[in-house]
Formats: C-alpha cells, structure tokens, sequence
C-alpha cells in the first residue's frame, strides 16, 4: 500500500473545489472497497485522496414528486437491497442483493460502484435495465446524463476531469412492470458474476410494449442487449420466440477469456441467461432454474 | 489448594477454546503485532523471469536513499541456501534465478514506504536463459538443467535418492507383493488405466508469512515467525546460516492459519542478515499476492494409475505413476525422498495383492511446491476414487458394491505392507450409503458419488512439561504453536483428564523454543496423538510424585516425552458421499447433499473435531470446484483473492456427520487423526457424482461448469 494525502470534504462545494484544487490523478473516498484495493495491489497509487464521508449532500434515498427514486452516491448498496422506498422498483434490490457479502455492501457505494466503472459490478446493469440517469457535479455545474453512457471503457467514465457522482434518478415505474437480475456464479456464491443480466419488461394484455436488457461482466462496460430487446418489444412472446431471440445477445456483447470463463463460454452461458431472466419475467414457460 | 468439587472434563462437551476471547476480540497478538523497539521494515526484489542469469546488480541509489539501513544480494549473504531438508533454495539468488518472484535484493529501511522506494531503485540486469515450465518438458534428454550443482546441497535427514534425469528432484517407489507388477497386472482379467491431473493450490491462510528477527548482544538470534514449526525452523536456520542451533531462539505468536503452508519459512534467513547488517530488528509480513506467486503452492501432479481386476470386480494388481511438479526448489518438502508421502493413497483403504506405487518430483522454473493439508493424498485419492468409478464403469457394478468388495479387512495389508487391525472400511462405506439413499433413483442431471479412503496416524516426536504449583493449579508448558486447530485446548482437556482435575485448573503456556522441549511441529495430523500421550506421560508422573511427596510450597515438574512410527492400527477410515445437481445448460455443478462416516476414535474436542471435519469439506469443495493457481510461462496469473476463489460459507451443501467406532488405535484415550482427512475425498466424490448425473467423467481439477458444459456439448 501506498502513502497519500487524505482530504475529507465537508460539503460538495469543497469535494469539487479540493478536486480541482489537486488535479489530475486525485481519486475520491467514499466506501474504499475498490480503492484500498487497487491502491493495495499497486495498481492505483494517488498522491491525494479527497474523502466523502461527511458530504450530506451524497446521502439520502427519497421519492421526489415525479415519482422517481433518488439515491445519493454514498447510499450503501445494503441500504438498496433493504430500504423500503427503493421495493418501489423493480430490479435494483434483487441486484444489490448480490453483490458480494453483506459486510462488503454495509461498506460499498452506489457512487463507487458507478465511478468505478468495473464491468462486473451487479448494480449498474441494474440502473440500465430501469433506464436510470446519473447526477454529477463539477466545480462549476452540475448534469444528468443516462447511466448507460457513464461508462466508455474498462474502468473509464465519461466523467470530466473534476466531476464526481452526486446521486441516481430512477423513473417510477409503472403498474405492470417487471424487473429481475440474474448472476451467474458458477464457483462460489462470493465472487464476481461470470455473467449477469439484469432486465426490465412492460408487459400490457400479454404484448411486450418496453423491454430493456443489460448485461454485466461480458464487455469492458456493461451493456445493453439492443439485438434481444428489438426482437422482442412489441409482441406476444413465446418461448420459441424467446429462445431465438436470447441468441441475438452474442451480437450484443464482447466477453474476454479469464480465470471465470473462457469467451466462447461465456457467449453460451449469457443466452442461456438471458433466456431464462426472460422466461421469468415473462412467464413464457417454467424454467427450470 | 482447592477441592476437587468439579468433575474432570467429559469428552462429550463441547470445549471452550482457550484463545477464543484473544481472537474474538482482536487482542491475540500476531506475528506482525509483536512489538519491538526500533524495527526496520524489510522487502525485497524479485525476478521477472522464470530462468535467468544475473549479469549486473547495481544497489548504488538504493543504498544512497536516507533511510536506508541495508541493501543486500546474493554475494552479502555468501550464498546461502535453506529448506526443510535439502538446502537448495538461495535466501537471496546469486548467479540465476529460476522462478519469477525468487528473492535477488534484499532491503531493510526505516518504513514500508521507504522500503518500495528502495526496491524501485535497484537496477538488475538479466540474460534470459530457456525456461522449462512443466514436468514432462524438464525430464526431456535436452532439457535445460536447472540445479548443475545440486549434488552438492547439503541434506538435513538421510540421502537424497539417485534420479534418472539431472531435473527429477525426488523419487521414491512403494510396491507390496510376491509378483512383478506387470505380470500381475498381466493375470488379471481386465486392466483399467486412467491419467488424472490436479493444479497447483494455495491454503488460503488468512494470515501471510510474516516474521520479526533481530540478534542480541551474546548473539543469539530472536525469531518470531507464522511458522508452525517453530523447533525445525531453528534448526533450518542453524543449518542455513551455519550457526549452533542453540544459538536461535524462536517464539512464535499465534499463528493465523497454516493449512500446511505455515510450514515452509523463507523470511527468516534473509531478515537474519538484514538485523545482522543493520543491528537492528528486521520485520516483514507478505503483500498477498506475493503468497499466492511466489512462497510455496499445492504440488500440480499428474497421475497415470493402471488396474489389473477379474470380471467379478476383484482387484488384483495396481499401479500408479505420480508425478509432481515440484517448481524451482525441493526446499519446502520435509521428506528425505523429495516426494509427497501422501502420493501412495491412489488405493489406500483396498486390499491389493500386487501394487506399484512411482512418486516423482520434478523440478520446472516455477513456483516451488510445498506442503499443504493432506500433501499428496489430494492428489492421489482424486484419481484413485475416481479411478474405482471408472473401474465400476467398464465392469458394470455398482461403484458402492465393488468398493464394499475390495475394501480392506481386518488382518489385511495396506498399500506398504502394514497390517490394518481395526480397519472401518466397511462400516464407513455402508453408512453414507444408507444416509445418502444410495439406491434411489435420480432424475438426469442429478447424481451420487462416493469415495472412500483412509489416511494414517501423524508420526513424529515431542514433549511437554507439566508443573504442579503450590496454589493446585497445573501449568502445561508447550513449544507448539496453535494455528488455529485447536491444539492448546486439546492439551489442557487431556491435561486435566489424565491429572484428574477440573480443565480450568490446566493452564497452557507457550514458550520459546529455549523454554521447552523439542516438537516436531504442528502437522501431519500429529499434535493430539504426539503430545497428548507426552502429557498423559506427564501427568502420571505427577500424580505419582504428589501421591508420594504431597504437595509442598515447590512446584513439581515433569517431563513427558512421545515417539511415534506409523501404526496401520491407527489409521483413520472414512467415507464420503455426496448429490449434485448438474446445470446441464451452463455445466453448474451445485452439491445438493453430503454426507462423512469417519472413524476417528475417541473425540476430545467435540467442537474442534466436527469444524475439522465440517471445515476439511469446505476445504475440499475448493479443491474439487474452483481453486486453481493458474500458471502461464512460469508466472502464477492467479494474482489476488478476487481470482483464487475459496469457498465461503454460502457454498456448503447440508452436511451430515456419522461417527463410526472400530476401535483399535495407541491414540490418547483413543484418538485418531482427524484434522487432514476430509478434505481429500470431496473432489472425486463430486466428479464421481457428476459421472453418474450426466455420464461427463472429469479427471482434472477443478471441476468447472465450463469443463461440464464442454463435455455435454
């Protein structure tokens, strides 16, 4: 482990303000569960670090007057999988639920989660799948963008230089809607997903009128499954139909080969994800498991 | 004195552990919590390379850098060499180095920091030399050879056995029976050959190797270590560093988790040179991804096993060639043959006529192999039950019947010519059978598989000193260290048993290696058996001596000494069955139920004893389906516990525990070993299981859906 410079900011305005003020390469403390382990393996080595602990304006998970569930960037992702305003939505507790043990999600952040950018994390393809937007601030302003286009690459946001996440929007959702995460796991219960999918259906007199599909861990980012969606939106689905269009996810996402899977196989195992999250949710036939 | 108003210990309670309160609460004092004054931190350079030569080594920025006490290479520490029994293994390389992350500089500065600042200024120059990386590529006629002078490293204990190829590093043949085993594997109906391969792993301990020295003024040497061999590691030292071993003291904390692991030293002799250089205390404790690349890992091992066996199911000839990779350096193994022991077991709880046994240790430029729970058994007992499934497969019996059929009986021999007395074959067999509704019928994708062995008594030699004090406390005073087995408890509650008091009257005291007596240390399932009898020794001579003289204002002291062999009467049977449900889209292999028969004797510890045999499941679930240290070009790629996955909690199937008694054992009160017997049946029992659920017949480790789903493909 190395040495750094620890500044813990009292309020946004000074997290943004020591940002700017220490530059390029300063990283950012909320739960530590990436950062202590990056900086650990050598693999991360800031000189400075601004801590988030005490920025109240990170915190908070509320219902706004649209409806939408807002989640500040130091919600725990223990408070996601246990706070009852977020049962209000589909998906995203299942998801939490997931991630790794208890005691690393009493510690884990939504904002690190996201601004970690690790393809593998449960949440985001989570937030996807609900069509969540992310709030960020810089020094001088502050906007809203999809989650799905927070992320440009392996570990790698499109975040500018001096911006952090401030918090989630997650629009309401309708009567009818149903959600569901499926994380693959086939060594230990504690590990990374070799493939996860998260999805979000509209069903309306048995047609599928929304349908949105991501998939973690099969891509530098997570990903959306346009190819699987577009098959699928706007009609009445049968499990023929559904075993078809599960095929399609292979044109939507670029696994690697690692300690978790070679390519190839997990190309296989996330049609047979996506397919049976699918069934699920749309009752298109007793999956197995 | 008090009364003895309370009872001595029943076995059947469950203990307290003695350093339970330490640990929960996080007072118990580890190697890196020892406090010293004054410490510098240690670190090292390592190489890059898997074979090279060392060129240039250029320390001249390093040593400028304030702060800085001590730069040292090979040249500073005169070429020493250290290991368990052949000293083979540079404290820091001299002229090549033959794995990546071998030791070449070593440092001691002011802090951890410094210390990296440090590293990062020593400039090595290498000449990469040919690297061979697997075993069958280091015994070919042109292989580069690794060791040229190793005729001339010096032993501990015994020889070093003549080899056929200048790489092979150890060697040794167990064969039992009247015939050439190819004549009668020749007489047998049929003969079934199976190849099995099995990786390199690592225990997984929660604390890494980490170790404090520093010299005194009359210039004995002071150790804390995570050794759990704090005896043998004195003598390495003495050996390494050509000192009396008098003269090395060690006096370890608690150890946090061993697994086998814990027996290999290597900070030890590099930090002595460094507290030498410095006059100051030395510390370092390990970056895990050190541990997992670059200390010593479960020996990869592929296993060609042949059996000769009549149409009825008979065994009637066996033979089986293990080989092991043994990496870079012998240093880690203990035995005078250079192999695992443990690599005999490809047919332990049979009776065969006729059986060939062939162990061999090659060395490749990698990680060396070492030691961890169960050495060799996890190896070869995966092949060997898996071997018998394979067996059953071909003749059409049933797995269960042809192993009741061959199992071994009372006045039979083992696989090295010992007569097992009380053996519990059977009985272990037709218990899980039962438990585990052998006979009925499972859908597809759903499958039983057994395995069935047995492992012997821990060997070896130790004592202990018991006091009786003036106030009628007692005061047991050990060198073994407690690595987390429990090993402490068990001496008080033997104590107190064999003294006739209550067990809080017992106190266990640790002492150095100067304060007690001489223990061969805390493995190959040895503590109960070896210093439990050296305590009942003890305590009948107290009560001898407090009957006679009485108790006076003087402790009384005695001394209780044990030497064991192995004893087939001692051997511990047992018997694992599990259920899988196989995903037969994605390969996910989930076990569904598992059961263990064991025949472990009288039971001590009852709480300690279910967590061996609960945990060894565990341990051997990881075994059988995700630990892999994997290896690409000599580097372990395997870098972090985020890719070494272990089991957690989670991943334990319902477990049933059947206890079987045959008897028969020179245990203390009746033990047998029980903390290295577990682990190793879970992974042919899974992949005998998932045979039978889908006809996929797996035969490396680990079993991965991935390997699954190939097979069904």
């Amino acid at each position: 482990m190395t040495s750094f410079a620890f500044h813990p900011a009292a309020s946004l305005a000074e997290a943004t303000a020591l940002l700017a003020q220490y530059g390029d390469g300063t990283q950012l403390l909320a739960g530590g569960t990436s950062l202590m382990l990056l900086n650990r393996l050598g693999l991360l080595a800031p000189d400075h670090v601004v801590g988030l602990r005490d920025v109240g304006e990170l915190r908070g998970i509320a219902v706004d007057d649209a409806g939408a569930l807002r989640l500040g960037a130091l919600t725990k992702l223990r408070d996601i999988e246990t706070a009852p305003e977020v049962r209000g939505v589909p998906v995203l507790a299942e998801a939490a639920h997931h991630v790794a043990t208890v005691r690393i999600r009493n510690q884990a952040t939504l904002g690190g989660s996201l601004g970690h950018a690790d393809p593998a994390q449960d949440v985001p393809p989570a937030l996807i799948a609900l069509d969540a937007r992310v709030d960020v601030a810089g020094p001088n302003s502050t906007r809203q963008l999809p989650v799905e286009d927070l992320f440009t690459g392996y570990l790698e946001t499109s975040l500018h230089p001096g911006e952090l996440v401030t918090g989630v929007a997650v629009p309401r959702s309708t009567r009818g809607t149903r959600g569901g995460y499926l994380k693959f796991l086939p060594r230990t219960a504690d590990d990374y997903a070799t493939v996860s999918v998260a999805a979000v259906v509209d069903v309306v007199d048995g047609r599928v009128t929304r349908i949105r599909v991501a998939l973690g861990a099969v891509a530098p980012t997570p990903v959306r499954a346009h190819s699987v969606e577009a098959a699928l939106v706007d009609g009445h689905v049968t499990s023929e139909q559904l075993r078809g269009a599960a095929e399609f996810v292979r044109q939507d996402i670029d696994p690697t080969s690692d300690a978790r899977g070679s390519a190839s196989y997990k190309n296989d195992v996330a049609v047979v994800c996506v397919r049976r999250l699918l069934g699920r949710l749309l009752e298109t036939e007793q999956e197995g498991r | 004195m008090t009364t003895d108003t309370i009872a001595p210990p029943t076995f059947s309670l469950p203990e307290h552990r003695l350093e339970g309160p330490l640990k929960v609460t996080g007072a118990a004092a580890f190697t890196d919590d020892v406090p010293v004054p004054d410490p510098l931190w240690a670190g090292f350079v390592a190489s890059p390379h898997a074979h090279a030569r060392i060129t240039a080594i250029d320390t001249t920025a390093a040593r400028a850098l304030p702060g800085v006490h001590a730069v040292l290479t090979g040249s500073d520490v005169g070429g020493a060499r250290f290991g368990r029994n052949v000293l083979d293994w540079p404290v820091l390389a001299t002229d090549v180095v033959r794995f990546i992350g071998e030791r070449v500089v070593a440092v001691a500065a002011e802090s951890r920091d410094l210390v990296d600042e440090a590293l990062a200024l020593v400039d090595v120059e290498y000449e990469e030399l040919p690297a061979v990386h697997d075993p069958s590529a280091a015994v070919a006629p042109d292989a580069p050879v690794l060791h040229p002078g190793a005729a001339d490293y010096r032993v501990l204990r015994g020889t070093r056995p003549a080899v056929a190829h200048p790489n092979i590093q150890g060697h040794l043949v167990r064969a039992k029976g009247d015939q050439d085993i190819e004549e009668a594997l020749r007489s047998a109906d049929l003969v079934v050959e199976s190849t099995f391969s099995t990786p390199r792993q690592h225990p997984g301990f929660l604390e890494p190797h980490a170790a404090l020295v520093w010299l005194e003024a009359d210039g004995t040497v002071r150790v804390v270590s995570t050794s759990k061999e704090p005896f043998a590691l004195a003598r390495q030292m003495a050996a390494a560093l050509d000192l009396p071993v008098e003269r090395i003291v060690v006096d370890n904390a608690f150890v946090g988790g061993d697994f086998g692991g814990k027996g290999l030293a290597a900070l030890e002799f590099p930090l002595y040179f460094l507290a030498r250089a410095t006059g100051r205390p030395v510390r370092a404790a390990l970056p895990y991804s050190d541990e997992l690349a670059a200390t010593s890992t479960r020996h990869a091992a592929t296993m060609r096993l042949r059996t000769g066996v009549n149409r009825d199911g008979t065994f009637v000839a066996h033979a089986a060639e293990v080989v092991f990779d043994g990496g870079a350096y012998a240093a880690a193994k203990p035995s005078p043959q250079l192999v695992l022991g443990g690599g005999i077991a490809t047919m332990s709880a049979y009776a065969v006529p006729h059986t060939r046994v062939e162990l061999t240790t090659v060395y490749t430029n990698t990680v060396p192999g070492g030691h961890m729970r169960s050495p060799g058994e996890v190896q070869s007992v995966f092949a060997g039950e898996a071997h018998v499934d394979v067996i059953a497969s071909r003749l059409g019996i049933d797995p269960v019947d042809l192993r009741r059929r061959n199992a071994a009986r009372a006045g039979q021999p083992n696989a090295v010519g010992e007569t097992f007395t009380h053996p519990a074959a059977v009985e272990v067999l037709d218990a899980v059978r039962t438990a585990v509704q052998w006979e009925r019928p499972r859908t597809h994708g759903r499958g039983v598989g057994v395995a069935l062995y047995q492992r012997g008594a821990g060997t070896g030699r130790g004592g202990v000193i018991l006091r009786a004090v003036p106030d009628g406390s007692f005061q047991l005073v050990t060198g073994s260290v407690d690595q987390g087995g429990g090993t402490h408890t068990a001496l008080r509650r033997i104590a107190a048993t064999a003294l006739g008091v209550a067990e809080d009257r017992v106190v266990v005291v640790r002492r150095s290696t100067r304060e007690s007596l001489f223990d061969n240390g805390v493995g190959a399932s040895r503590v109960t058996r070896i210093l439990g009898e050296a305590t009942i020794r003890a305590a009948a001579d107290i009560r001898e001596r407090l009957a006679v003289e009485g108790m006076g204002d003087t402790a009384i002291e005695a001394r209780g000494e044990y030497e064991a062999a192995g004893h087939a009467e001692d051997s511990s049977f047992i018997a694992e069955a599990v259920e899988v449900e196989v995903d037969t889209e994605t390969g996910a292999i989930t076990v569904v139920d598992a059961v263990i028969a064991a025949d472990t004797g009288e039971v001590i510890n009852p709480t300690a004893h279910r967590g061996q045999l609960e945990g060894g499941f565990a341990f051997g679930l990881g075994a059988a389906l995700m630990e892999e240290l994997a290896v690409d070009d000599g580097q372990v790629v395997t870098g972090t516990l985020g890719d070494y996955k272990l089991p957690t909690v989670a991943d334990m199937p319902p477990l049933r525990i059947i206890q079987v008694r045959a008897g028969g054992t020179s245990g203390p009160f009746g033990a047998k070993a029980v903390g290295e017997l577990a682990n190793s049946g879970v992974p042919p029992a899974i992949a005998n299981a998932v045979a039978a659920a889908t006809g996929v017949r797996l035969s490396s480790l680990p079993l991965t859906a991935e390997a699954v789903h190939g097979a069904l493909r």
